[in-house]
């Protein structure tokens, strides 16, 4: 076959359509990026809302992936030691860890990312503020403005800059349950409320539906090829809550929200990620008319790749796979690249799949890792030769 | 290197088990059955009036425990084993039995009753998490420990000062990110570096966590689930460590 513009590789893998080799989509967070970007000579790794793609389209990806969501920002930003930064949902981030840190011990910290091996430890940025704990903060809470220009003109300039060529994915993660428990509520309350209050959890995902419907038809109108809703409902065995539940507090939500997407733009292309192991939904997502669902992180009933693929695989496009948790960071390099042949003959064999690790690359990833990993995706990833012929 | 290993859920619902001859050690016409299903379904605020009722009616607070708590959570326990329940129901049959435990609590405590052992719980440094190791404890505490839970973003030198204090059996060091998982090797090395390495065996859990992982980084045990960190907790007080002096 012919090679194929990035943009129509993505798109035809989205339908399940024969492609030349298995698109990619690498994502990183700012740490892992900047110490790749040195390397290939590239001074501008910004992350987050200053997203610059220029990075991740030298390693391959065939789309860009634009963050607006409840999470866009918080973990991509700077937050000095014992400051909090809002949001515009008014949720409150801070930074973990560090707690006693000594001198000597925040000099080997930074030493650990200028290496070529693992960054030992990287605090992460986490919600320490919960604006919506009470029925009364519920009435009083001001949701953000679904037109906020700010998140909407980057949308525009990406399109003009890269939509000939490349294919293009708006975010809106985290959309639902995520948004509610991790940002808007906090887990404990929020799990504790489905049983106290469950009208102030059904006011905030009503809440977080209206307006993410409203941001997202925003975006098709600039245009965009893709809404990508991330929602986190998988843990690591299992799901965090009952698939019953799911039905009931996300499913029809969702099922609204796509609705309207599709009545801006009926060939709108839509991907629904979950971290974890969300197996038990797929089937709910393909009634749902997702089109690509990931991001098939390698633990509970996802890592039976070989039968989800059987099973589901005709009717949903597949995206992720590759383990982060221990292969990617902490895998030698021919454990990496026995990984990425494994996922490739799991997930690609017959089309309809996007290769991407199951997360974030993170900065405890070594470069050795990453290399070998773009380098094995590019051996075992075309279509005709092996491990896909 | 595989990928994160899988055990399969149980099969099987599982069943309320109840304890052989309860009606022996209450007092004539007495009922556990409604706080058994308190328990289950997570009522905190009926399990508090019914065990102050037992209290009042003199009942053994060993008794409450294990014939009137012990039932309901045991039979959820099993159940979030067997992913016939999830995070949101676990939480409430935990909080029901946190209730229930911190009316009997003191009085154990009064009768010098003496705690399996003495586990000293926390988050690791960097990591702020802590749902899960919640959970643990709550378990740890229901199986007899006496469970200092540290909370998250531990740092080694509290892990040890801790550990000495509380002259500490076993120590828990729980992780969620991959980036923060190095910091359970870190705390073992400082253990080690302190003198105290066999005077405490050391338990792991945390999603990115394996028996691999627990391997690797010297740790006594790893922790699957709740269940399982119990059950390892209890297996490990039988193994021989060098006496805090």
């Amino acid at each position: 076959m012919k090679e194929l513009l990035p943009r129509e590789r993505f798109e035809r893998a989205v339908r399940r359509e024969p492609v030349d080799r298995v698109p990619v989509l690498y994502r990183m967070k700012s740490e892992a990026k900047q110490k790749l970007a040195r390397i290939y000579g590239i001074d501008d790794a910004s992350t987050g809302v200053k997203h610059n793609p220029e990075l991740e389209l030298r390693l391959g990806n065939d789309a860009i992936i634009y963050q607006i969501g409840i999470n866009a920002q918080f973990s991509h930003r700077p937050i000095p030691i014992g400051e909090t930064w809002s949001n515009h949902f008014h949720v409150g981030y801070g930074k973990s860890g560090l707690q006693g840190r000594t001198e000597d011990e925040e000099e080997e910290f930074r030493g650990t990312q200028d290496f070529w091996g693992p960054a030992k430890v990287v605090p992460e940025n986490f919600p320490n503020f919960h604006p919506i704990t009470s029925m009364e903060d519920l009435k009083n809470y001001k949701w953000p403005d679904p037109n906020d220009p700010e998140l909407l003109e980057p949308i525009k300039d990406l399109c003009a800059k890269y939509q000939q060529d490349y294919f293009i994915i708006v975010d809106l993660s985290s959309t639902l349950i995520e948004a509610a428990y991790a940002h808007l509520v906090g887990t404990q309350n929020f799990f504790l409320m489905l049983f106290d209050q469950p009208e102030l959890i059904h006011g905030v995902l009503d809440g977080l539906t209206d307006y993410y419907t409203e941001v997202g038809k925003n975006a098709i109108r600039l245009g965009v090829d893709m809404i990508r809703v991330g929602d986190d409902v998988g843990a690591q065995q299992s799901m965090m809550l009952s698939p019953e539940q799911w039905r009931e507090l996300a499913k029809p939500r969702f099922k609204h929200m796509f609705t309207e997407f599709r009545k801006e733009n009926s060939d709108l292309y839509i991907k629904l990620h979950s971290c974890g192991d969300y197996s038990p939904i797929i089937g709910d997502e393909i009634e749902l008319g997702v089109d690509l669902s990931g991001l098939m992180q390698p633990t509970g009933g996802n890592l039976d790749q070989v039968g989800i693929k059987k099973k589901y695989g005709s009717d949903i496009s597949l995206i992720g796979g590759l383990c982060v948790q221990r292969l990617l960071p902490r895998g030698q390099v021919e454990d990496v690249r026995k990984g990425v042949h494994d996922v490739i003959k799991n997930l690609g064999t017959g089309g309809g799949y996007i290769f991407s690790p199951a997360h974030y690359i993170l900065a405890d990833v070594p470069v050795q890792n990453i290399y070998t990993m773009i380098e094995a995706q590019r051996e075992f990833g075309v279509y005709g030769k092996y491990p896909l012929n | 290197m595989s990928n994160a290993e899988f055990i399969a859920p149980t099969n099987g619902n599982p069943v309320l088990i109840e304890p052989v001859d309860w009606q022996q050690r209450v007092p004539e016409g007495w009922e556990w059955q409604s706080l058994w299903e308190a328990v289950e379904v997570g009522n905190h605020i009926y399990t508090d009036e019914f065990v102050r009722k037992a209290i009042d009616a003199e009942i053994d607070p060993r008794v409450i425990l294990d014939d009137g708590l012990f039932p309901g959570f045991n039979l959820q326990g099993d159940r979030f084993s067997a992913q016939v329940i999830f995070i949101p129901e676990m939480l409430i049959t935990a909080r029901a039995m946190k209730a229930g435990l911190a009316l009997i609590r003191p009085l154990l405590a009064a009768m010098a009753e003496k705690p399996v052992g003495t586990f000293v719980m926390g988050t690791v440094l960097g990591d702020m998490h802590d749902i899960g190791q919640s959970i643990v404890t709550i378990m740890l505490e229901n199986a007899g420990f006496n469970v200092i839970n540290l909370g998250t973003d531990i740092h080694p030198d509290k892990f040890i000062e801790t550990a000495e204090k509380e002259k500490a059996d076993l120590v828990g060091f729980s992780a969620l990110l991959s980036t923060t998982v190095y910091y359970q090797k870190v705390t073992i090395d400082e253990f080690e570096k302190a003198g105290h390495r066999d005077k405490v065996k050391i338990l792991i859990g945390g999603a990115p966590t394996t028996q691999d992982w627990a391997d690797e980084c010297g740790a006594d045990g790893w922790g699957r689930d709740a269940v399982q960190a119990v059950k390892l907790a209890l297996e490990k007080m039988k193994e021989p460590r060098t006496a805090w002096n």
